[in-house]
């Protein structure tokens, strides 16, 4: 796996625990202790009122699609053999919406409103990429 | 406070490794200050728009180099605005300010930039990262054209556009561009078929919908509307602004065709303006793709939410129709220069007001709104022009 030349998330020090939880096939949201809010991108404190008292819940890992857009070129030579990679925004029932890539797909056939799974792709050691597909 | 532009100069928008950076920018400079009529020493101040991933010629200008290269003798002091495409905007704001407390009668605000010289993979690399999350985003395989498919999609689903409508936004934009001599399209213009049959880059966006990058440059020469009316010449007078913020990550906006931004930014500048939206003669939307000319309209409250395709579509918004939109040709219809897009659009807009835009000239344009964005549509900066102060 030491071969994957795609960029790899820049992961920061109050994102570690995200990205700990997909290695083990968890997908986290974070959420505020003192306003209950649900926090997509994870911060260091949270953006709705500056508490550091964050905590993670474990998503079911299902989510509907908002919005999709198929790629079929323009994208970074590194990208290339991915192609068409199908870019979809995905909300999840915990309240957030988050980007991520439809996955083991027809293109074709993706909709808005499909109700999708979370698919965990290990790409290197550290990182584990959360993907989606359609529920079957 | 007030700001009136009284010179401008641009040159035409190419591929061409040949023509410098500097070459372009000493021709805008010296094209401004003489078109304003006043002297190279008047300038007082020189705002620069950041040139975009372009570090060597941010640096220049931020460290000085275009009084010096130029011989400004008066120049007081410098400076560069980077808010993506709206760094114009933020030049033309800072100038106001120097001018209002007397800092300078008269301000330069150039831009250039050469796209042509960059291998293709850094640009793509550069409007990818740039303007979309390094962590949340680009590890998908995300480029911008990507961004703008994912919310072109949703915006059609939502509104019921037809590929077709959307589309003849682009042949519109295209129609302004063909008349246009500072436009990379000049004497191109585009069928519905030519755009439908393009290539697809992300559904539903096909080649001629995404953005061209181009070479080019601009710059404007700024005074008070006293001074301005004292010159006595042609100019445009900035009547009222109104910005808003809609945040920095496309996924995570809660208003994602920033229909609210566009509302209540221009809500603010025509109030300022003590003008309506039906006192606009022209309506400049620099969005960059297509679904922004559609939604801007909504926003501004010109028709409701989900009928501004057809209004395209029926051809209202192009040379001769009713609702005159975005002559300037938007980075679809004219090409995309970086930063320098919303430079071009102000020039266009002066122009427009000063009776100078030949065969796009709008009939009888003494008013006209234009809505500048940055980074992935961040923001929506509104700003209202007059032929004449208020």
């Amino acid at each position: 796996m030491s071969e994957y030349r795609k960029p790899l998330p820049q992961i920061q020090p109050f994102t570690e625990a995200f990205w700990e939880g997909t290695r083990n096939n968890k997908l986290l949201v974070q959420t505020c202790n003192d306003c209950d809010a649900r926090i997509f991108f994870p911060r260091r404190q949270c953006p709705e009122c500056w508490s550091k008292d964050l905590d993670w819940i474990e998503a079911s890992g299902k989510a509907e699609i908002y919005a999709f857009s198929v790629t079929y070129e323009g994208v970074e030579s590194v990208f290339r053999e991915d192609l068409p990679i199908v870019l979809a925004w995905v909300d999840l029932p915990e309240g957030i919406r988050m980007q991520t890539n439809i996955i083991d797909c027809d293109p074709d056939r993706v909709e808005i409103g499909q109700q999708v799974e979370v698919v965990f792709k290990p790409v290197t050691d550290d990182i584990t990429l959360p993907y989606f597909r359609p529920v079957a | 406070m007030s700001l009136a532009i009284i010179g401008i100069a641009e040159v035409p928008t190419k591929r061409d490794p040949e023509r410098t950076r500097w070459d372009m920018l000493s021709d805008v400079c010296m094209g401004a200050i003489r078109d304003a009529g006043i002297d190279k020493d008047d300038i007082e101040a020189v705002i620069s728009v950041n040139p975009m991933a372009q570090a060597q010629m941010a640096l220049d200008m931020a460290l000085g180099r275009v009084p010096e290269v130029l011989g400004l003798k008066g120049c007081k002091d410098i400076c560069v605005l980077n808010s993506g495409g709206t760094s114009t905007t933020n030049c033309l704001r800072l100038a106001k300010y120097f001018i209002d407390n007397g800092q300078a009668k008269f301000v330069l605000i150039p831009h250039t930039t050469v796209q042509s010289d960059i291998p293709t993979e850094d640009l793509i690399n550069f409007f990818a990262t740039a303007p979309l999350d390094p962590q949340w985003e680009y590890p998908y395989g995300v480029t911008f054209n990507g961004a703008m498919g994912l919310i072109t999609n949703r915006y059609m689903h939502d509104t019921g556009a037809t590929a077709e409508q959307m589309a003849s936004v682009t042949v519109t934009l295209r129609g302004w561009g063909a008349l246009d001599p500072n436009s990379i399209f000049y004497g191109k213009p585009v069928t519905l078929e030519d755009v439908l049959e393009s290539r697809m880059i992300s559904t539903p966006l096909h080649a001629k919908e995404c953005n061209f990058l181009a070479d080019g440059a601009g710059a404007m020469v700024v005074t008070s509307h006293e001074i301005a009316q004292e010159l006595g010449r042609p100019a445009a007078y900035e009547l009222g602004h109104g910005v808003r913020f809609t945040g920095a990550t496309p996924v995570l906006r809660e208003d994602p065709y920033f229909i609210k931004a566009y509302r209540e930014s221009s809500q603010d500048a025509l109030t300022e303006a003590d003008l309506s939206i039906d006192d606009m003669d022209l309506r400049q939307i620099y969005g960059a793709y297509p679904f922004t000319q559609c939604s801007a309209l909504e926003g501004y409250g010109v028709c409701e939410f989900g009928e501004a395709a057809a209004i395209w579509a029926e051809g209202r918004c192009g040379p001769g129709g009713d609702l005159p939109c975005t002559s300037m040709g938007d980075a679809t219809g004219r090409g995309h220069t970086g930063s320098g897009v919303s430079m071009a659009f102000y020039l266009d807009t002066v122009r427009q007001l000063r009776g100078e835009a030949g065969e796009r000239q709008v009939s009888d344009c003494n008013h006209a709104l234009i809505t500048t964005s940055g980074g992935s549509v961040m923001n929506a900066c509104t700003t209202i022009f007059g032929s004449a102060p208020r």
